[in-house]
């Protein structure tokens, strides 16, 4: 059909919104414009699948992400709460260089002068303006500099507003107003609170909203829905996902994100907070194992219940700060990007139900991430001799806690980026050694590594699209991560050569996976065994939040029905 | 020492005396804020976020919200005025006000050294009284457009300007008229539909009778306007993607599949050629118009479809709408289109689109008895419109309060005055130190009156003192004229408060500050203060 199969994206969760920023940013990074047309038109995703056009009050046209996103109130930092396309807010001075001035002098001067709404005094009663992350103000005044400026975020960075590139549609922005956030503590810690929450006070004014972007679309064919599985935003979101399927009945790709520290909850100790997550994670599977068409859990951790050393993984070519939020969530916001092209692209237009039908079969629907940034390729170096030298050795990294699905009997869907054709194979002249092997008679990178997986995985179905698009790089992304044998284009240096200092990796092939197999049942198993040590009685932020033991226990049995999906281990 | 700190050393505590002082002072405190919002005279806040954020209020409970109130004592206040709020929609300063009042005055008397059980058994005596006061002060009304004008008025007169009062009266007023019947009352408030538009110029706030949709048709070729229109209110799906869901493709050939997906479009046809049908059969020949209104989804071919016909379709109304509109236009929602009659349809003069920037508005005006009406706020921008808002909330509850209560009471102050004068002279037949408990009663609830005059800039004393005086002398309820500063009849001014709301003021009042009151040690040891 000819028009547009619009996805609509929800963000639950500061976290989440994390890696939503990220996840924008590298949308914007890659939008190509006319007159830049050296990429083929066809190998390019298209944005209108999760973006919308509009009209601010201005006349102007904008072009936003068809997003809704919850955070708790003073996430938002400098940022108002409509977005800054469409006015309504005043421009704070920030500093003394500041020109533009102070708004509120103006808005109250106006306001006494409209008669209609006032007696004559106007008290104005102001906070003081959040300051501005460095970034933001360089990029309000049109003077980012890529290159060389290091604005340091990883360290400054207070929370996602700082490092946004995207900018957002009024609509977007929800705010709980009751709970303020709190770097150590979880405000909204339960996944029963934040179920509370939704039917209380939430569910009228954000159903409309989702009303709204949903009676725009010609052709929704689906959600993404990110969210904060360790707090209560992950009662939010299952509730707001029943509410999806009950009055749109599309596809549902969920993605829950765990937090890479442990924060604290309320009247909890260290041990009770362990409890508290494992908790939320059992009912929060419970619930999407009904209603979502798949769910991928993602962290950059290993294994997120009681790790209480924070082990984190560990990528070939990148480092990371294992707590560090804007770090890890812009591994994850890049694997988003990567494997949410399969249903993105031009020319294969897959739909959303396909993509989760294909590797979430047979009631699988827990399915788990891998990815690979940098893609472990040597400058100058081929596809082929790549894959070839790799023995083996992994390509990719699992991105989903306390799972490995292994190399037999794996279903998967992989998306490769950035790797230009010319660097598939040499032309036959140069060839040489490359012309032995079987690949050689690849002609492109899909069909190349489609080939790879069939002879390295045992028994396994793969489905491998690629794009010319690599992973950009370039601030606000955290570039820093990059070790320093990486190139400016992504690739290895071979040996022990390194790229000048001063320069930054600008862009970066990737490979993204999203596989399901029986071993997946793992991942489920290392759940319910956590769940021996609970103790509900002792929870009192559940009991307090009015979760019936009898709840719980349904949810777990339902846990071990749903495990059962993945007992038979030669099912394909 | 607590012995609190015998189990948990790390407890914090506050005992006795400090304690109280601790809830006195963050009573006084809010009380504070809050002061100079009471009455038609009271400031307008402007509250400015970090962000750039605007909030434009008189509304206590609005402002309570807004401010987030860490302190224990200050958000027990504040959430009673939040109950306040929900169960009457107004008063919500004056509880604020009146708790802080009772705590201060209840100071005084500890201070000497009066026992604070004491001080709330006068409370309680004082509350009963006060309650039969305000049950023979209260008028009972015949509920017409004159009383309810009135009530509506004196509520909005607290939130905005005199002159948008006024019209907001007018329009609350109309809207409860217009959708009120014998048989039930109060109201069904959700009945009516505000609905906000912001535009650059035009600040203008109507009632609308009928219904205005926040969307409108997503096919160009779609007639703008209709008149004499049949309407046709459903929640079917017209499109093609949903039975795709929910079976999911099974087949094996492309043939196969293409096979499929025409049996499924047809499905679909078959649905919008009954529409179709049916509009042909009630429209052709004469010179009535055909409308679609959907709860769920239409799919471009389909509004291609329709729109051919000339029929102007909206797609995913909202679900409270589907009811509003059979109110409003008669008819019934359809589930199915299985067996579509005529008598199914409802009907509207009049059918129009409106379009502001991103976005359309459908309005459905001019139906026969609408029994649902919608009133649309017009505003420059968001904090105006969201001002307007609220305010026209507070006075569609006024005026639902009124049609409940069939009574009301005297505004401006007058029926504190005389439970003043009363309790003074209740006073003296309480035996022993209870009545100090009343006479603290009594002096708080002068608050409401003083600040009244405070706010307007009149001198507190001579106003109170004037009152009162006139109080013992008139049999009738004499209030404060804020406009001369002189004693005057709210009766003859036709200002009125809500009866349910001076009563729930009184009760939950006197409990929250005798429950302030009566704490006497404040302590913190939860399971995050035991981690150290």
């Amino acid at each position: 059909m000819a028009h547009t199969r619009e996805i609509l994206t929800f963000q639950f969760g500061t976290y989440a919104n994390y890696v939503g920023a990220h996840f924008w940013n590298q949308q914007e990074a890659n939008f190509v414009y006319d007159g830049q047309g050296e990429v083929d038109e066809q190998g390019l995703p298209n944005n209108d699948i999760l973006y919308r056009e509009g009209q601010n009050d201005q006349n102007q046209s904008t072009y936003t992400p068809r997003l809704l996103s919850v955070d708790l109130a003073g996430t938002l930092a400098h940022l108002p709460l409509a977005g800054e396309l469409y006015g309504d807010f005043i421009q704070r001075k920030r500093d003394e260089l500041d020109a533009s001035g102070d708004g509120v002098e103006s808005t109250k001067k106006a306001l006494e002068a409209n008669q209609l709404s006032t007696s004559g005094k106007v008290e104005v009663r102001e906070e003081p303006p959040t300051p501005m992350s460095e970034y933001q103000r360089d990029l309000l005044m049109g003077a980012v500099n890529t290159l060389d400026r290091d604005y340091k975020l990883a360290e400054t960075c207070r929370t996602w507003a700082d490092f946004l590139y995207a900018r957002y549609h009024p609509r977007t922005l929800n705010v709980l107003h009751q709970y303020t956030s709190n770097p150590d503590l979880q405000a909204l810690g339960t996944h029963t609170a934040g179920a509370e929450l939704w039917s209380s006070s939430f569910e009228e004014d954000f159903c409309d909203r989702i009303r709204l972007y949903v009676e725009e679309c010609d052709g929704l064919q689906g959600f993404q829905l990110l969210f904060d599985i360790d707090d209560g935003f992950s009662g939010l979101a299952t509730k707001c996902l029943e509410h999806l399927n009950d009055e749109y009945s599309r596809a549902s790709f969920v993605v829950p994100l765990h937090y890479p520290r442990n924060l604290s909850y309320a009247q909890a100790d260290t041990r009770t907070s362990h409890n508290i997550r494992v908790v939320n994670a059992v009912l929060s599977y419970n619930h999407l194992s009904d209603y979502a068409t798949m769910f991928t859990p993602l962290s950059t951790l290993e294994s997120i219940w009681r790790n209480n050393t924070l082990k984190s993984r560990h990528m070939p070519g990148l480092h990371w700060q294992a707590d560090n939020l804007y770090q890890t969530s812009a591994v994850l916001g890049s694997y988003l990007d990567t494997i949410s092209l399969s249903y993105r692209m031009r020319q294969t237009p897959e739909t959303l139900l396909r993509f989760c039908d294909r590797v979430g079969v047979a009631g699988r629907k827990l399915t788990a991430a891998a990815f690979a940034l940098p893609l472990d390729m040597l400058d100058k170096q081929d596809l082929i001799e790549c894959l070839d030298q790799r023995g083996g050795k992994p390509l990719l990294t699992q991105i989903t806690p306390q799972c490995e699905p292994g190399t037999a009997h794996v279903v998967q869907s992989v998306v490769a980026r950035g790797i230009p054709v010319s660097r598939l194979k040499r032309p036959p002249e140069q060839a040489g050694e490359q012309l032995r092997m079987a690949a050689y008679n690849c002609g492109s990178i899909s069909q190349m590594l489609q080939l790879y997986y069939q002879c390295a995985y045992h028994n396994s179905l793969s489905n491998v699209i690629s794009t010319v698009l690599p992973i950009k790089t370039q601030l606000p992304f955290p570039y820093e991560l990059f070790d320093k044998n990486v190139n400016i284009d992504g690739y290895k240096l071979p040996g022990e050569a390194q790229r000048d200092a001063g320069t930054r990796v600008a862009s970066a092939p990737a490979l993204g996976a999203l596989q399901s197999s029986s071993r997946l049942g793992e991942h489920i198993d290392a759940l319910h065994a956590q769940t021996h040590r609970v103790q509900l009685a002792k929870l009192q932020s559940y009991s307090q939040a009015g979760l019936e033991r009898e709840e719980y226990e349904t949810a777990l049995e339902h846990l071990l029905e749903f495990r059962d999906n993945y007992s038979d281990s030669q099912y394909l | 020492m607590a012995s609190i700190s015998l189990l948990n050393p790390k407890a914090e505590f506050a005992r006795a005396a400090q304690a109280l002082s601790i809830n006195i002072s963050a009573a006084k405190g809010l009380q504070d804020v809050m002061r100079t919002n009471l009455g038609p005279k009271g400031t307008v806040k402007m509250l400015v976020s970090g962000g750039g954020d605007i909030k434009i209020t008189k509304d206590g409970n609005v402002l309570l919200h807004e401010m987030q109130i860490q302190h224990p004592t200050a958000s027990m206040i504040a959430r009673a005025s939040t109950a306040q709020d929900d169960s009457t929609g107004d008063g919500t300063t004056s509880t604020v006000m009146l708790i802080g009042e009772l705590l201060k005055q209840a100071d005084l008397y500890l201070c000497e050294g009066l026992h604070p059980r004491i001080m709330t058994e006068g409370f309680e005596k004082a509350r009963d009284k006060a309650l039969e006061v305000l049950e023979a002060v209260k008028v009972p009304v015949e509920i017409n457009k004159k009383t309810l004008t009135e009530v509506a008025n004196t509520s909005l007169k607290t939130k905005v300007h005199p002159a948008l009062a006024n019209l907001l009266t007018s329009v609350c007023v109309d809207a409860v008229m217009t959708i009120s019947n014998e048989k039930q009352l109060p109201v069904d408030l959700h009945m009516v539909e505000l609905m906000e538009m912001q535009h650059k110029t035009d600040t203008d706030t109507q009632l609308v009778r009928g219904l205005v949709m926040d969307h409108g048709a997503r096919h160009p070729d779609m007639p703008k306007r209709l008149e004499k229109a049949y309407i046709l209110t459903a929640n079917v799906s017209l499109e093609y993607e949903k039975a795709e869901v929910n079976s999911g493709f099974f087949y094996k050939t492309a043939v196969e599949r293409e096979a499929f997906v025409r049996a499924e479009r047809e499905f679909i046809d078959q649905r919008v050629k009954k529409v179709i049908e049916l509009k042909r059969q009630v429209c052709d020949g004469t010179d009535k118009t055909f409308v679609l209104i959907n709860q769920k989804g239409i799919d471009p071919m389909s509004l291609d479809a329709l729109a051919k016909e000339g029929i102007l379709a909206l797609r995913r109304a909202k679900r409270r709408n589907m009811e509003r509109l059979a109110l409003a236009c008669g008819g019934t929602a359809m589930n199915s289109f299985d067996d579509l009659q005529e008598e199914h349809l409802g009907y509207a003069g009049v059918v129009y689109e409106h379009v502001l920037g991103e976005n359309k508005y459908t309005f459905v005006e001019d139906c026969k008895n609408p029994m649902s009406v919608t009133i649309l706020i017009k505003g420059p921008n968001k904090h105006t419109i969201t001002q307007i808002k609220d305010a026209i909330r507070d006075g569609l509850r006024a005026i639902n309060n009124t049609i409940a209560d069939k009574a009301l009471v005297p505004g401006a102050g007058a029926f504190e005055i005389r439970a003043y004068n009363e309790l003074t002279k209740y006073k003296d037949t309480i035996k022993g130190k209870a009545r100090l408990g009343v006479q603290a009663f009594a002096d708080a609830l002068l608050v409401v009156p003083k600040t009244l005059a405070i706010n307007s800039g009149y001198d507190a004393q001579e106003t109170i003192v004037k009152l009162t005086e006139e109080d013992r002398l008139n049999p009738e309820l004499v209030g404060l004229d804020l406009s001369t500063g002189e004693p005057m009849k709210p009766v003859d001014m036709g200002v009125y408060d809500n009866y349910i709301v001076k009563k729930q003021i009184l009760n939950s009042c006197s409990i929250i500050a005798s429950n302030l009151l009566l704490v006497d040690e404040v302590m913190r040891a939860g399971m995050t203060s035991l981690k150290g």
